[in-house]
């Protein structure tokens, strides 16, 4: 175990997916027996960079070599044989099969001549060994579907070590553990690195990363936009790295102080251990940030509010009526909505129209006495949503798969508006969404928080946070950490509140 | 996660040794079986004479074969609906081949198996090449082959095969035993199924695929080549079952199988012996007791003189009690 992997580098990577650049030009070298991170926001390109790496996506321009030598990674197992292993961020072993299995997965060991039998006691030995050896002691006999996540990502470190593997990485290994499971897997990393591996890490949490990097590398849009090492660590440097031109943060100007009565008041809200203590207030014609990274909680809290999840306690008023415990149908009735985060799944119908989309959330007020819906106003409101949010289509009989992911999400948000919400909370309204049409929603946003609804926009992006919104909340492990108003709303403020730095 | 979870889900930390979960669905069904198997024979004495018995074993054989290549193909997370079709088109040509000519049973029963390969290494092709999903290529391959028959026979029927091909379906093969000779062979082949799944590599790279096809192929398993090798297998043993249904039953028509809907017996009876739909995970042994099952339950319709209009809706009722049963049971482990 004391060989020492060789020196892992990318130069000039290139990649798309249909007609989205992912990554461009980037070079990016891991050496041997050194953490190497990268950090960047949702999107920036980190998980495809180490999936290019481990082989499952190939790169339409650049090259991957190990000490000088090109590589050729057309799939993953020629990454195992050159000793590379993406640790994946939902690990993916098979869940009816045994823990041993699972690591030996397409290299079982047999014995005899045909039928050449499986060497069931061989692989059990060595899984067993394998995983004593990293520290974890679970019983390779026992179903993979019966390890918790921490467990199973030291199951894929053993699973690269078995094969030989000296450069590990792991995408986004922490967002699911608890405090105590990434010591022990920063206990593991360490050891590792100390016997001459390489690792790679991305992480989004300003601690942890300064706690395990010897290297940092940002990305921004595709592009390593700064690397430093180990003593040249900076929270500041780093978010400005990541967030990039601060120029945009100028777009607003004036940040209102809500006046009135709240219309949404959400006190002592909890669902241990996700989140707890959660209390807020959002006024009429305010625009209600919510940061947070993805799994601070800031998703389950805003559907618990909306009756989409389940909560221990707490009450929701809305407009002076307790909703907490009413249906999802009488909440968005109340005047209640939630524009989710995932699109695809749980926002836009793909295969059905835009006139099907746009109505799909008032289908009910549709129907004449006999029944049959009127076609006519049907008609009407898809016009009306096309036009007044600006969608770009052939027709409203278009299928919304087709249409680009700024129009689906200016559909998605017709259909909602088209109810007339008293508040609407808006889950990352401008992922996946190109620059201009993130520009429209944005105006889109502005418009209707000045004819009065209440907005909560939740974002892990911190520039949208800063031109939108009038206060800013920070959610860390499922707690309110910090509240930010007025000229405290500043990208330095907010970026380190959304990293956990900034206590209350 | 609650605090219980998260105490056993600390790495350092070992669960508690879970115990080894005994399958009780074999036994269920075994006990099941017996029920049934007692209570009719009670009232009507006659279903338990031995050439009832014969009967049902026979007809359990035929149901077993098609129910163990049906269990591999829904443990890839696959279907295979043509497999009544094969055994029919098999049947048929088995025999007219019977009556119409001279060729000895040894070359005519691997030519069957070898056409019943065929068929369903096309299905594997449309599967795993063509990535048409199963339920839609098998279902196209049903009526294309279930057409073959009826092309092939020009909507004739072979009521009585040559006494040497019979032999084959209620001969013994081992002198001095008494046990038939597809009762042996269903015992050769669930053996073989049995010990591909468990201890040999395609075995477990099947699990694999049905687990998580995009992880099998990360882990360097041919997923194409696995799923081919599946549907002709399937293909195959289809073919099979259907030379030990003309050898015991003597004849075979332009419907054999289609009409019994054994594609549908064949998913039923991989439901409730225990495999998933859902794919990853199978249980051969309750396929085969599971035909078992099956088998005597549509015989026991037959005795208690239900109207033979209800037999079909009859049949349907005791497969839903199965399987809601068995899901029950699976879903909460």
């Amino acid at each position: 175990m004391s060989r020492t992997s060789g020196l892992l580098a990318a130069a000039g990577i290139d990649k798309r997916f249909g007609a989205n650049s992912v990554l461009r030009n980037v070079s990016l070298s891991l050496a041997p027996g050194e953490v190497h991170t990268l950090m960047g926001e949702n999107g920036a390109g980190k998980s495809t960079l180490f999936r290019i790496l481990a082989g499952i996506h190939q790169p339409d321009a650049g090259q991957i070599s190990l000490d000088g030598a090109a590589l050729d990674l057309r799939n993953p197992s020629a990454a195992y044989g050159h000793g590379i292993y993406l640790v994946p961020q939902e690990p993916a072993l098979l869940k009816e099969l045994s823990v041993a299995e699972n690591m030996f997965l397409g290299m079982l060991p047999t014995r005899g001549r045909f039928p050449s039998r499986i060497d069931w006691k061989t692989i059990r030995g060595q899984a067993q060994d394998a995983l004593s050896a990293l520290g974890l002691d679970v019983d390779v006999r026992d179903d993979a579907k019966h390890l918790s996540i921490a467990q199973q990502q030291l199951v894929e470190c053993a699973k690269a070590l078995l094969r030989g593997c000296r450069i590990i990485l792991f995408d986004e290994p922490t967002s699911p553990l608890t405090g105590r499971e990434v010591g022990i897997l920063f206990a593991i990393m360490r050891r590792l690195r100390g016997q001459g591996c390489t690792l790679g890490f991305i992480s989004h949490r300003m601690e942890e990363v300064s706690e395990i990097s010897d290297r940092v590398s940002v990305l921004r849009d595709g592009a390593v936009t700064d690397e430093v090492g180990r003593d040249g660590f900076d929270r500041a440097r780093l978010v400005r790295a990541m967030v990039g031109r601060e120029v945009i943060f100028d777009r607003r100007r004036v940040r209102r102080e809500a006046q009135g009565e709240p219309v949404l008041s959400v006190r002592g809200l909890a669902h241990a251990p996700v989140f707890s203590g959660v209390d807020f207030d959002v006024r009429p014609g305010e625009i209600l940030g919510f940061s947070g990274l993805i799994g601070s909680g800031r998703t389950e809290i805003a559907e618990a509010v909306c009756g989409l999840r389940a909560k221990s306690g707490g009450s929701v008023m809305l407009a002076g009526r307790d909703i907490s415990t009413s249906s999802i149908g009488d909440i968005i009735e109340a005047g209640l909505v939630y524009v989710p985060e995932d699109r695809a799944r749980h926002g836009v119908i793909l295969p059905m129209s835009i006139r099907d989309n746009a109505t799909a959330g008032q289908i009910g007020r549709l129907q004449r006495k006999s029944g049959i819906l009127n076609r006519g106003r049907e008609i009407a409101i898809a016009n009306d949503t096309m036009h007044r949010y600006q969608v770009r289509a052939r027709g409203i009989d278009q299928p919304a798969g087709q249409l680009s992911g700024g129009n689906q999400q200016k559909i998605v948000f017709g259909k909602w508006m088209s109810t007339n919400p008293k508040v609407a909370i808006l889950d990352e309204p401008t992922r996946g969404v190109d620059v201009g049409a993130k520009d429209e929603i944005y105006r889109l946003i502005e418009e209707l928080s000045a004819q009065g609804m209440a907005i909560v926009v939740i974002s892990s992006e911190l520039e949208e946070l800063i031109v939108l919104c009038d206060r800013v909340i920070a959610i860390y492990g499922g707690k309110i950490a910090a509240e930010l108003k007025g000229a405290d709303v500043t990208a330095a403020r907010v970026g380190a509140a959304f990293l956990g730095a900034e206590a209350h | 996660m609650n605090s219980a979870a998260t105490a056993t889900s600390e790495p350092g930390h070992r669960a508690k040794p879970r115990p080894r979960r005994r399958e009780l669905r074999e036994v269920t069904l075994l006990v099941a079986t017996f029920v049934v198997v007692l209570g009719v024979g009670a009232l009507r004495p006659s279903f338990m004479s031995f050439s009832n018995i014969e009967f049902m074993v026979l007809s359990s054989v035929v149901l077993g074969l098609v129910g163990i290549s049906q269990t591999f193909v829904i443990i890839t997370r696959g279907i295979d609906l043509s497999v009544s079709a094969v055994l029919g088109l098999s049947a048929m040509v088995f025999g007219l081949l019977s009556t119409t000519s001279s060729m000895p049973l040894w070359q005519v029963l691997p030519l069957c198996m070898a056409m019943g390969a065929v068929l369903g290494c096309l299905n594997g092709f449309l599967v795993a090449w063509l990535k048409i999903p199963p339920i839609i290529a098998t279902l196209g391959t049903y009526s294309l082959y279930g057409g073959l028959t009826f092309i092939y026979s020009n909507g004739l029927q072979v009521d009585q095969v040559s006494p040497d091909f019979a032999a084959f379906g209620n001969g013994n093969l081992i002198p001095f035993l008494p046990v038939p000779t597809p009762v042996l062979a269903l015992i050769a082949v669930a053996t073989a199924a049995w010990f591909v799944l468990n201890h040999m590599k395609f075995g477990r790279n099947i699990l694999a695929i049905g687990n998580n096809a995009a992880a099998a192929y990360n882990a360097g398993i041919s997923v194409r080549r696995t799923l081919l090798a599946v549907y002709t297998i399937s293909g195959a043993l289809a073919a099979f079952a259907g030379l030990v249904f003309v050898a015991y039953t003597g004849s075979a028509t332009a419907t054999t199988g289609t009409g019994d809907h054994v594609e549908l017996q064949s998913i039923a009876i991989a439901l409730i012996g225990g495999t998933a739909i859902a794919g990853g995970r199978g249980n051969l042994a309750g396929t085969v007791i599971g035909s078992v099952f099956l088998s005597v339950v549509i015989t026991a319709l037959v005795f208690l003189q239900v109207p033979a209009i209800w037999y079909s809706a009859g049949e349907g009722l005791m497969i839903l009690a199965a399987v809601t049963l068995g899901a029950r049971r699976s879903s909460n482990p």
